[in-house]
């Protein structure tokens, strides 16, 4: 790996410098290929007018509808009913990253230490679930939950009658957003743990340590960074997520994202909605940056 | 011998995971059995078989939504590839300074929340007339879609063997032929898997299309919203095991194409 890189590298040097010197010798030298600038040029006009103009866009109307203050801000950060609002977000996204991590590391673990075909199909399950869309899944969730689905029958069957409410309740759709985020982290793991080397493994057992030790020094630490990337990126996606607690949820348990929403569908404020907005894009924000801290932005796709 | 029974992983880690990788799979034991099924609610296990529901499927009510979905998926796959190709060339195979900056700014509009997204355009396309048109669904999807072909061109740019890029430009082929005889015909699989990514993207969208679409435009995500948000229509369970069918497709195909790239590289 590290001679093709080198090799690039070499290659790649000269390219820039000669990029650099001048529009002269890039004239005499035409063939060289497209400027850095030219190939960028696209998806950047484009971002700017698709991304960067709409979110400028919604900060303005947040400083300015219905008039150039920071009233917006002074509202939604006194009103309490906000703030509860911003609490249950936090405590949803922290509840449903414990439940991923809780399922997805004996999953992960299981899959790198055992190998051959069983991991291969539970690899192919957990990536068959990722690319199957979250609609369809939070569709199966209502009729699992439902009162004429499995979950009431199995509960009345276990003796209660009538059994407790799930569906249109926060735990509903806790157990949705978990199953819909689980196979990011049994990914991100199973990336961090199938590079685990077997011969530490070998060398704990062969000191005398028991499996139990062998975990708790040896496998947990070297897999931590995966625990810390895949439960930032899980918690990151759980706390604006809309869709799933929308339809699974209370109306009454609104996350963030279903608030915004409520406040321009029923309410008509956009002036509010856009301060959430930008409430939520700065939490985001600084989530990402810890997670570049830690990790590193550049890896977040792996 | 007994430490190699300590290497494997222990049974209780079995059972769990068993029972983990059934939590995953549930969705799909539920989903397509419903799809069957005659009752006119949700309703599992069904009470009896029949395909009524697939005979409803195939009417304007569903199969429009499912066409406007189609639609828009490929034109913005088309589009995204064509905006994000050039900018994964730059930064795989270039220096300059931003680099990394630019990086983290080209993966914003996939980790940006699509609520945030949802509001924006929704007051921005208002003012250019482009809510409730295939055009602006187009326009918003590329651009969540970027990130998303960025990385996959990236990743297959990487594995690139650039000598032999280096072998045609030494044998006298200008930049042109080298690309176009060459460097083309190499990353045709990682254009196939980078519009699979930006179509599935697309095709699964729907907090977006649920602001900015309307009746006419609605993409099969927004009718299965609406579906389950307020009438319940059983005949969602039709479009779900369709899409159940694209990822298994998208996924077999996938897993065939980076066989194929695994095989050819170990040839080497």
């Amino acid at each position: 790996m590290t001679t093709p890189n080198a090799q690039q590298v070499s290659a790649v040097a000269p390219v820039s410098a000669r990029a650099r010197s001048g529009a002269a010798a890039r004239a005499r030298r035409l063939p060289r290929g497209i400027p850095t600038w030219l190939l960028l040029l696209p998806a950047l006009a484009y971002l700017l007018a698709t991304f960067g103009v709409p979110l400028a866009n919604t900060f303005w109307t947040s400083i300015s509808d219905p008039e150039l203050s920071l009233e917006n801000y002074r509202h939604i950060f006194t009103d309490p009913i906000y703030l509860t609002v911003y609490l249950r977000t936090v405590l949803v996204a922290l509840s449903v990253t414990v439940l991923c991590l809780l399922l997805g590391y004996p999953l992960a673990h299981y899959m790198a230490r055992k190998g051959g075909l069983v991991a291969a199909s539970l690899l192919a399950v957990t990536g068959l679930c990722f690319w199957i869309s979250f609609l369809v899944r939070t569709f199966a969730w209502t009729v699992i939950l439902g009162n004429r689905g499995p979950y009431t029958e199995v509960a009345r069957w276990l003796g209660f009658d009538p059994p407790p409410v799930l569906l249109f309740t926060t735990a509903a759709s806790l157990i949705a957003m978990t199953h819909i985020l689980l196979p990011y982290m049994v990914l991100t793991l199973y990336v961090v743990m199938s590079k685990l080397d077997v011969n530490l493994i070998r060398a704990a057992h062969s000191l005398g340590a028991s499996r139990r030790q062998t975990f708790w020094s040896v496998v947990a630490p070297l897999s931590l960074p995966g625990v810390v990337s895949g439960s930032l990126l899980v918690f990151i996606f759980c706390i604006g997520f809309y869709v799933t607690p929308t339809l699974l949820g209370s109306p009454h348990d609104m996350m963030i994202a279903s608030l915004i929403s409520n406040e321009v569908e029923t309410l008509l404020d956009f002036g509010t909605a856009s301060a959430l907005s930008m409430v939520l894009l700065a939490a985001i924000m600084a989530m990402l940056a810890l997670y570049d801290r830690l990790v590193g932005l550049e890896r977040i796709t792996e | 011998m007994s430490a190699n029974a300590l290497e494997r992983p222990s049974a209780a880690n079995a059972i769990v995971a068993l029972g983990v990788a059934i939590f995953i799979l549930a969705p799909l034991l539920i989903v397509v059995p419903m799809s069957f099924s005659s009752a006119h609610s949700f309703e599992f296990p069904p009470p009896s078989y029949w395909l009524g529901h697939y005979r409803a499927y195939f009417t304007a009510d569903w199969l429009r939504p499912t066409l406007n979905s189609f639609l828009i998926a490929v034109a913005s796959s088309i589009v995204t590839l064509l905006v994000a190709t050039p900018a994964a060339f730059a930064v795989c195979r270039r220096e300059f300074g931003a680099r990394r900056a630019l990086q983290i700014i080209l993966l914003l509009p996939m980790l940006v929340p699509s609520i945030i997204m949802a509001i924006s355009y929704y007051s921005v396309f208002g003012v250019v007339g482009l809510n409730q048109t295939y055009l602006g669904v187009i326009l918003a999807h590329t651009c969540i879609s970027i990130p998303v072909v960025l990385t996959a061109m990236s990743a297959s740019l990487r594995n690139l063997d650039r000598n032999l890029e280096r072998a045609a430009a030494i044998c006298g082929a200008t930049q042109a032929q080298t690309f176009m005889l060459v460097t083309f015909p190499l990353l045709r699989p990682a254009f196939l898997i980078a519009a699979f990514f930006a179509f599935i993207h697309s095709f699964d969208e729907a907090t977006i299309a649920l602001f900015i679409s309307s009746r006419e435009v609605s993409t099969l995500p927004r009718r299965m919203f609406s579906s389950i948000n307020l009438d319940a229509d059983p005949v969602i369970a039709v479009a779900s095991t369709f899409m159940i069918a694209i990822a298994l497709t998208v996924m077999v195909v996938l897993t065939f194409l980076s066989r194929r790239r695994q095989a050819a590289e170990a040839s080497r």
